[in-house]
């Protein structure tokens, strides 16, 4: 929430509401302009930034850009590709070609079967239902162990931190393997028992992000845990 | 929609049982959080809400009546009917009520009628010509996991707060419904390989079969299911019946109290 | 609507027979976000109405059929469980319900920004659990706070409400006995930022003038219930007076 703020004061706005003038503006995410008005199309945060006007949402499905590090789930296997579920409204390719493997066609299913979990990411958005990924990359890999978690995609900044600060002291007080995708999984692996507070820790996430609580929960329990 | 199972959340459950843990950190026969309302719907003639967990479930009592059937001229009659409406989780379509709808309706509807609790020659008004037919039927909100004991439990509860509404039928005043027990159910599930009381939804999707089992108030059996692939031992059942017997008296007791107010 | 002037609907006093104004509308309560497993869920109590609506998506259209290459289907579903009215209604479609679903999800189409989600399809699930008059127009705006707790981008929220004639007098929001034995009945959607209507329904007998009044009316009344709708978002997501 710290980025772009002007003013101390946040606004929460919901969709129909007029925010103000448009004059000189121009209309962001989450805003339309209709005749001389702002109108707000979701709820969410009003932001200002160099005269862009935009709502950050705090509920919002997730649509996948090119570029974007995903944790993406097999559901379908062919003799060449993968498709994968992606946390988004349609299903994401993987060619054969930009497997990280050498793959014979017709032996795809040696390396990854229905329901692996993989990191994988977006090459290429044509339309929204026609995505291929790739995992070619450092470090896209078949995710072999821990655990997939979600939250949504609107609070993924949150979970990160700046320049993946709150990440950081997340991985060092759970004290699990943690990557946070850009399609609202998180994937997680430690021992049970860490692997149970980081659930603890994102479920709080999930349930409290919107009122900035997550940030005391996660100092509260690197005063506990820092305490052993 | 067949729901896509991760093998890491398979992976995960078999850890977490041998370990002797579970994914949100409760004992293998815990319960999750468990609130009871009942009277709750307008024009509804007993009702009940139950939130269990993250799952939303609604059980109304509707009356009606009817002509008995010839071989039972004395005899009214119970139904309970279930709908998994496309409302309650992503992974139930619209369309007619598919076999799991009607298997969670009749698996409950056993448990009720089998214990007994309903004595069907008291819902006779006149005999051979009027009788009740009454009429549970369950609306399952949002499904987190658990939705058998959470409706079996609104639909015992809708009904042992049911008032009969003989004055709107012309039939003589309206008096409560007479129930003589309270059947309740505990629903098992394998997760990791090893049975878990009441599960949740992580369970349910990377888990095997499940086993529900319905005790009336003197702890008999009334109604038994085995649900989806998977087989269990003589010695497995012989555990969780004993884990179900003391799960019911608790949740019989709180339906207990909540007709007391 | 029923009979005409056999079953008194006004008092002496000229208030109606529960104590209401010919203007006052039944009490509204909204709460967001009450269903867990949905993307986004309201339920409204309108007078003794109850109505709960879930939305899913947006998810790829299925069948392929409805499918649209240029925008999103809104795939509506109004339902009255088998327990909301008096008689017990036999559960599964009929041609009322199916009637409502495709009207309201026409309706929400003209709000919801469709052409951002080409071939998709978003879920609306309208369940309701009681039922006193009025149950299309809670389920509508139920559906318009569900949509907006869901993340859905819309231009605008939709405002369910009716006004109606009993005896020969133009009133606000009917009820059971006025909706069974009045004259009139004209459910609208309103759009409260523009005062566009985007549902309009109506039964009976009205004058030129009986429905301008009763537009009148249902304006009105659309902006309380929208500060309502309003307030249940920001209650779910500012954490209310605690």
């Amino acid at each position: 929430m710290s980025k772009g703020q002007v003013g101390a004061e946040q606004r929460l706005v919901t969709p129909g509401m007029v925010v103000g003038p448009s004059s000189g503006k121009r209309a962001g995410s989450g805003m339309i302009a209709e005749k001389i008005e702002f109108i707000a199309t979701r709820v969410g945060w009003l932001h200002e930034q160099n005269n862009v006007v935009s709502v950050s949402p705090i509920n919002s499905a997730y649509m996948p850009r090119s570029g974007d590090l995903i944790v993406g789930f097999v559901a379908e296997v062919r003799n060449n590709l993968w498709f994968f579920d992606v946390n988004g409204p349609f299903q994401a390719l993987l060619p054969m070609s930009l497997a990280p493997w050498k793959v014979e066609f017709g032996s795809t299913r040696k390396h990854l079967g229905i329901g692996d979990a993989a990191l994988a990411r977006i090459q290429e958005v044509d339309e929204p239902h026609n995505m291929v990924l790739t995992m070619k990359g450092v470090g896209l890999r078949r995710l072999n162990e821990g655990a997939v978690l979600s939250i949504p995609v609107n609070l993924i900044d949150t979970l990160r931190g700046d320049n993946n600060s709150m990440v950081s002291r997340i991985r060092d007080v759970t004290d699990c393997r943690i990557i946070v995708g850009d399609n609202g999984r998180v994937w997680v692996h430690g021992s049970s028992d860490d692997m149970r507070v980081a659930r603890e820790l994102i479920q709080t996430l999930n349930q409290e992000g919107h009122k900035n609580t997550f940030e005391s929960a996660v100092k509260a329990l690197e005063n506990e845990r820092g305490e052993h | 929609m067949v729901e896509l199972v991760p093998s890491l959340l398979r992976q995960e459950l078999n850890r977490l049982a041998a370990e002797g843990q579970r994914i949100d950190g409760r004992g293998h026969f815990d319960v999750r959080d468990v609130h009871l309302e009942v009277d709750c719907l307008y024009n509804a003639e007993g009702s009940a809400k139950v939130v269990w967990g993250d799952t939303i479930i609604y059980a109304g009592v509707k009356f009606e009546i009817r002509t008995p059937w010839p071989d039972r001229p004395a005899q009214g009659s119970l139904m309970c009917g279930a709908e998994l409406r496309p409302v309650a989780h992503r992974k139930y379509e619209p369309g007619p009520p598919s076999p799991e709808s009607i298997e969670l309706g009749r698996v409950v509807d056993r448990g009720i009628r089998e214990s007994g609790c309903i004595d069907m020659g008291e819902l006779c008004i006149v005999p051979g010509e009027k009788v009740w037919g009454v009429m549970i039927d369950i609306h399952v909100l949002s499904d987190g996991g658990n939705i058998f004991d959470a409706a079996g439990l609104a639909a015992i509860a809708a009904l042992r707060t049911a008032v009969v509404p003989a004055e709107r039928f012309d039939v003589g005043e309206d008096h409560t419904l007479k129930v003589n027990g309270t059947p309740i159910m505990a629903s098992f599930k394998r997760a990791g390989g090893r049975f878990v009381y009441d599960p949740r939804e992580e369970e349910e999707l990377g888990g095997d079969e499940r086993i529900h089992i319905t005790l009336g108030d003197e702890g008999h059996l009334h109604s038994l299911q085995k649900g989806l692939k998977g087989v269990f031992t003589p010695e497995e059942f012989a555990e969780i019946l004993a884990v179900a017997e003391q799960k019911c008296s608790e949740l019989r007791k709180m339906v207990a109290e909540k007709e007391g107010n | 609507m029923g009979g005409y002037g056999d079953v008194k609907l006004l008092r002496e006093d000229g208030k109606r027979l529960d104590g209401r104004a010919i203007d006052e509308m039944r009490p509204v309560t909204i709460e967001a976000g009450v269903l867990p497993a949905a993307d986004g869920s309201a339920m409204v109590t309108h007078g003794l109405n109850v109505a709960v609506a879930a939305v899913y998506g947006p998810m790829e259209a299925h069948p392929r059929k409805i499918q649209r290459q240029d925008r999103a289907v809104i795939d509506v579903r109004y339902n009255m469980a088998p327990f909301s009215t008096g008689d017990r209604i036999r559960p599964g479609f009929n041609r009322r319900s199916r009637e409502i679903s495709k009207v309201t999800a026409e309706s929400l189409e003209s709000v919801v920004l469709v052409e951002r989600y080409p071939r998709s399809k978003i879920r609306v699930e309208i369940e309701i659990l009681a039922a006193e008059a009025g149950t299309r127009c809670a389920g509508i705006t139920a559906a318009s706070v569900a949509l907006a707790d869901a993340g859905i981008p819309m231009r605008d929220m939709i405002v369910g409400v009716a006004s109606g004639k009993i005896e020969d007098t133009v009133v606000l929001d009917l009820d059971k006995a006025e909706d069974n034995y009045g004259q009139a009945d004209l459910p609208v959607g309103i759009l409260p930022n523009t005062g566009e209507i985007a549902f309009l329904q109506m039964d009976g007998d009205l004058s030129v003038e009986e429905y301008n009044l009763a537009m009148e009316y249902n304006h009105k009344a659309a902006k309380e219930i929208h500060e309502v709708m309003v307030d249940a978002l920001k209650r779910r997501y500012e954490g209310g007076e605690a």
